[in-house]
């Protein structure tokens, strides 16, 4: 029987190494992905291009808008004459934020009434709740400052010593800077290996069901459940390579801390890849060709990102997404590689997540493999 | 003589045509899974989803125990950012508990509190839980508001208080400038009406990819490519005869997409449906192109799957769709100009957000339309080759 194994394992080695493509796309793609991350993603938007309508040009209005530079949030792209042509630029995607300063702004700034009006592009989501809370905070403190100013001239009191009476210290656990490659490696290694491990063993499968192979092989004295374990071993692998690029590119390349035990990482990833072998093995159960497994396999990858914990947390969803959330292994990953890699935890904080990871593979493999051996007999 | 050959020709593609169109109704599964995945997408983020996270799980320390301190956390609690889900006595808890999972913010308030906010400068200290990068940037942002407004609220009183003592005179400089923040197209900051117009995008794009890709590589793989080449079939019709079904699949996708996103949800379409459809058009063939693209290079299926990925990934993250591109450097911002993507992105904000028209984004139409050609030309020469 391990012979008979061995001989499929070979021969899906064979096949995986002579398709180059798919090998140097499958050990390239955590890569690239990582990169992109480290480079090319940032969260936090600064410098967002601003448009002002300036109607005063004294030293009120210079003074406003001098704190909205100074702050690294807007950068001024274009200076034009009323509320209308802001809008016009705006439209044309030229800025994401307008400011309008309206005529005798000193005057009234002496008098106590006057009025700004900032408007902010609505129309993408990272970018305009950036702008607004900037926005926000930087006017209100600014009319603070003058007021204080004011006062702590005109009646040399010492009420201006006090220009908050009250700070916030904001300490970030895990992740002191807020990096957001920090954030991502962990639940990356979570995602990827899911997707890598469906897609690859489903479309293995059929394949050799499309192109009518499987036939041969069952002929012969292997029985089904020899090939589903040949077919699975080197995708296996392949996520376990996976893994250990994302590991130690993330850790030397990028500098993102390992803090906890790796060798239960590496054990907790094996069970977790299984849980992956198994969904592709059931999936193609379920499909006919390598369309639909495709089709199929990039649903439940998409569904689980979403629902998973992957980017958006899990308790600010209702209560039955959690509970679909629970039919996908991320579900239970992304807790253990977060918690091991970021918070250096050891099991006896995550033994529930265990437990249920454990679980649920060993129910969708005994599934799998019910389900594969009937599809061919 | 020349009308017959290409009465014929039209005829071929249509006969084309027709088999593609019968292999893809009978592809029940396949078909189905096309349509269901724009559904799932939309409802996700329609009821599942919030760009902000609210209702962040949040520990309590409080050493002061005063009605300041109290007063503090109610307001805290108000801005359903934080749900108090735990009281603890000490920092220790705290990591304990962040550890644990069980929650993901903590505010601690010292003993001295409601002294120093009298005298001089008070201290809170927020923790969050770094491991999640949603509910610590909801967190951060909202704790520094929270505190912020609370913090010029006090001022404001004893401004007032100062004012008060000092004369009328005083009292009317109080707030110099009032800032009115308008938010444009979205003022309620909905997050389906952020996200509809770029997701039509990124889903007619992977189906058109994928599909296209599919449908060539496919017949090649099984080794039906080579009976149809043995007939009179051309190159070029085939191509033609195999894009036509997922064109009009294509188009009844957006159909749907764009049905369900503003008479269900409610999103406003605001510009017009004819420029709209036409833009839409000219990018669904610039993504079968690239499709057609991919087939060209992929030798099997699980390649073609690998590469439309990969272009997955790419669309994801750098045209704009989630993570604004005035923030990259120029090397990743020039690989998502090549996805088509990116420009049609502008041009569903533009059109459905915006209401704007031609004149404001017709660049993005003609790289649109350029990028068309290119891609059309390119994949229908390196077909040939390959063929031939």
């Amino acid at each position: 029987m391990l012979k008979r194994i061995g001989a499929i394992t070979q021969k899906e080695f064979i096949l995986l190494v002579r398709d180059r493509g798919t090998l140097v796309l499958v050990l390239l793609i955590p890569l690239i992905q990582l990169v992109l991350f480290a480079y090319a993603i940032h969260m936090d938007v600064k410098h967002i291009p601003m448009v002002v309508a300036d109607q005063s040009l004294d030293t009120a209005s210079r003074s406003y808008l001098d704190d909205l530079v100074h702050s690294d949030y807007f950068d001024i792209v274009s200076t034009v004459q009323d509320q209308a042509q802001v809008v016009d630029v705006i439209d044309a995607g030229q800025a994401r934020v307008g400011v309008v300063i309206p005529p005798d702004f000193s005057a009234d700034v002496e008098q106590g009434d006057a009025k700004v009006l900032l408007l902010v592009d609505g129309s993408d989501p990272f970018t305009t709740q950036s702008a607004y809370n900037a926005l926000s905070a930087i006017a209100q403190q600014h009319a603070i400052q003058l007021v204080l100013d004011r006062i702590g001239i005109s009646s040399g009191s010492g009420a201006a010593q006090s220009l908050s009476p009250l700070t916030a210290h904001i300490r970030t656990f895990y992740n002191p800077d807020l990096q957001d490659i920090w954030f991502l490696v962990p639940g990356l290694i979570a995602m990827l290996l899911q997707t890598q491990t469906i897609t690859l063993t489903a479309l293995a499968v059929v394949r050799e069901r499309e192109v009518g192979t499987i036939e041969q092989i069952l002929v012969t004295p292997i029985r089904p459940i020899e090939l589903m374990l040949g077919k699975t071993i080197p995708n296996l692998l392949i996520a376990v390579i996976n893994m250990l690029t994302i590991v130690v590119v993330g850790t030397i390349g990028f500098g993102v801390p390992f803090r906890g035990n790796f060798l239960l990482y590496f054990f907790l990833t094996v069970i977790y890849i299984f849980s992956g072998l198994g969904l592709g093995l059931l999936i193609s159960s379920f499909s006919q060709n390598q369309r639909q497994a495709q089709q199929l396999t990039s649903m439940i990858t998409f569904i689980g990102q979403v629902i998973g914990g992957f980017v958006f947390p899990r308790y600010a969803m209702p209560v039955i997404l959690q509970w679909i959330g629970d039919l996908f292994p991320l579900t239970f990953f992304i807790p253990i590689s977060r918690g091991i890699f970021m918070k250096g935890i050891g099991m006896e904080f995550l033994t529930g997540q265990v437990i249920a990871l454990s679980f649920y593979v060993v129910v969708i493999v005994f599934l799998a493999a019910r389900l594969f051996r009937q599809r061919l007999d | 003589m020349k009308d017959r050959s290409m009465q014929k020709r039209l005829q071929r593609i249509a006969a084309l045509v027709l088999k593609e169109t019968t292999q893809l109704l009978r592809d029940r599964r396949t078909l189905m899974m096309v349509f269901g995945l724009p559904l799932i997408e939309l409802f996700l983020f329609g009821y599942a989803v919030s760009l902000t996270v609210y209702h962040i799980p949040t520990a309590i320390v409080d050493q002061n125990k005063s009605p300041e301190s109290r007063d503090f956390i109610r307001a805290l609690v108000n801005s359903q950012y934080f749900d108090v889900t735990e009281t603890l006595q000490n920092q220790d808890q705290i990591v304990q508990e962040m550890d644990a999972g069980r929650v993901k913010a903590a505010i601690l308030i010292p003993p001295d509190f409601s002294t120093r906010l009298e005298t001089e400068n008070a201290n809170v200290l927020v923790l969050l839980d770094g491991s999640d990068s949603f509910s610590v940037k909801s967190g951060y942002t909202a704790a520094s508001i929270v505190t912020q407004n609370y913090s010029i609220q006090l001022t404001v009183e004893k401004i007032e208080r100062a004012g008060a003592a000092a004369g009328p005179l005083q009292q009317a400089a109080v707030m110099p400038i009032t800032s009115s923040i308008q938010v444009l197209y979205n003022p309620d900051l909905r997050d389906l009406w952020f996200i509809l117009p770029a997701i039509i995008g990124m889903i007619l794009q992977s189906i058109a990819v994928v599909l296209a890709a599919m449908a060539v590589v496919r017949e090649r793989e099984v080794g039906t490519l080579e009976q149809i080449l043995a007939t009179p079939t051309r190159p070029i019709e085939l191509i033609v005869g195999k894009m036509i079904p997922l064109l009009v699949l294509c188009l009844i996708i957006i159909g749907v997409t764009l049905g369900l996103g503003v008479f269900w949800f409610g999103v406003p379409f605001k510009g017009s449906l004819w420029l709209y459809l036409w833009l839409s058009l000219l990018f669904i063939v610039s993504s079968l192109g690239l499709g057609l693209l991919v087939s060209t290079i992929a030798r099997n299926q699980r390649q073609a799957h690998q590469i439309t990925q990969m272009l997955m990934i790419f669309s994801m993250l750098l045209t704009g769709l989630v993570y604004p591109r005035g923030a990259m450097p120029a090397v990743p911002q020039f690989i998502g100009d090549l996805i088509p993507l990116t420009y049609f992105i502008r041009i569903s904000r533009g059109i459905v957000t915006k209401g704007v028209g031609l004149t404001f984004f017709w660049g993005d139409a003609l790289a649109l339309l350029i990028y068309g050609l290119v891609v059309m030309i390119t994949a229908s020469f390196s077909f040939k080759n390959r063929l031939d």
